[in-house]
């Protein structure tokens, strides 16, 4: 690996200039773009799944109205349904990026994909409407 | 064209290292949080839902089978984490020598088994 003055500059996370590099080889496609949502994802859920996971842990031994009263302030409200966004979103890259490595049929590849962005759209859909149904029942 | 695929490599070219053992179990750890997260989105449910559906899953979450699914769970969350900021450092591009890499992994390993004790000693004796 070639030294560099600034480390990041051996990364892809100056996109603008390592794309100007990678054009000489052709296109990436998708790849940089689910490559910075992937990061991106990584870092907001890094404070957005340690709030989720120690309330969690707060909520453990406690009953259904203390959960229901903990989801229906807005701040928490606000702050779950950005946890499964970006949860879900990083899912989804994750899980596709499997899938390119190990599914070695286009036709499977497609199916794991369509099958996988499905499960992810209902379960993400259905999350955000109970989170919802709590914080607008308030 | 018959070119090389993932798998094919590992058992073959591949001896141990706790670098690519670690990676391997970053992208485990990363499917079991996604299928996971089903019982997320299913406790969520439960809570807006209420009623006998929220006490069933509460009663699903406290049996043997429940708090085994909640451990390994936890388990992979503080491994991903921890090991998810790892993979952050290398993409801004600190951290990559050889000695530094497998370092790095153990702490992340120790990290994991420190936050997962604290987390359940919390569930358990808070």
């Amino acid at each position: 690996m070639t030294k560099s003055a600034v480390p990041s500059d051996t990364t892809a996370l100056r996109d603008e200039t390592m794309l100007r590099h990678v054009r000489q080889l052709g296109s990436a496609r998708d790849g940089l773009s689910e490559w910075r949502l992937q990061r991106l994802t990584a870092i907001a859920l890094i404070p957005l799944s340690l709030y989720f996971v120690a309330s969690v842990l707060w909520l453990a031994t406690s009953d259904r109205t203390t959960a229901a009263a903990w989801l229906s302030s807005p701040v928490t409200a606000l702050l779950v349904m950005l946890f499964v966004l970006a949860g879900f979103a990083h899912a989804l890259v994750g899980l596709r990026s499997v899938f390119l490595d190990y599914v070695h049929s286009r036709a499977r590849l497609v199916a794991a994909g369509l099958l996988v962005r499905a499960a992810v759209v209902l379960l993400a859909g259905a999350s955000l409407l109970a989170i919802l149904k709590l914080f607008l029942g308030h | 064209m018959e070119r090389p695929l993932s798998p094919f490599m590992f058992p073959v070219w591949y001896r141990f290292q706790i670098t690519s053992a670690l990676s391997i179990l970053h992208r485990l750890t990363g499917i079991g949080l996604a299928v996971g997260s089903i019982l997320l989105a299913w406790w969520l449910i439960s809570v807006a839902a209420g009623g006998e559906w929220f006490e069933a899953t509460h009663r699903f979450l406290a049996s043997p089978i429940g708090i085994a699914l909640l451990f390994f769970w936890s388990v992979a969350f503080f491994y991903h984490l921890c090991n998810g900021i790892r993979h952050l450092a290398w993409d801004a591009g600190y951290g990559f020598e050889l000695g530094t890499a497998a370092r790095s992994g153990y702490a992340v390993l120790t990290l994991t088994i420190v936050l997962t004790v604290l987390a359940w000693l919390y569930v358990f004796f808070a």
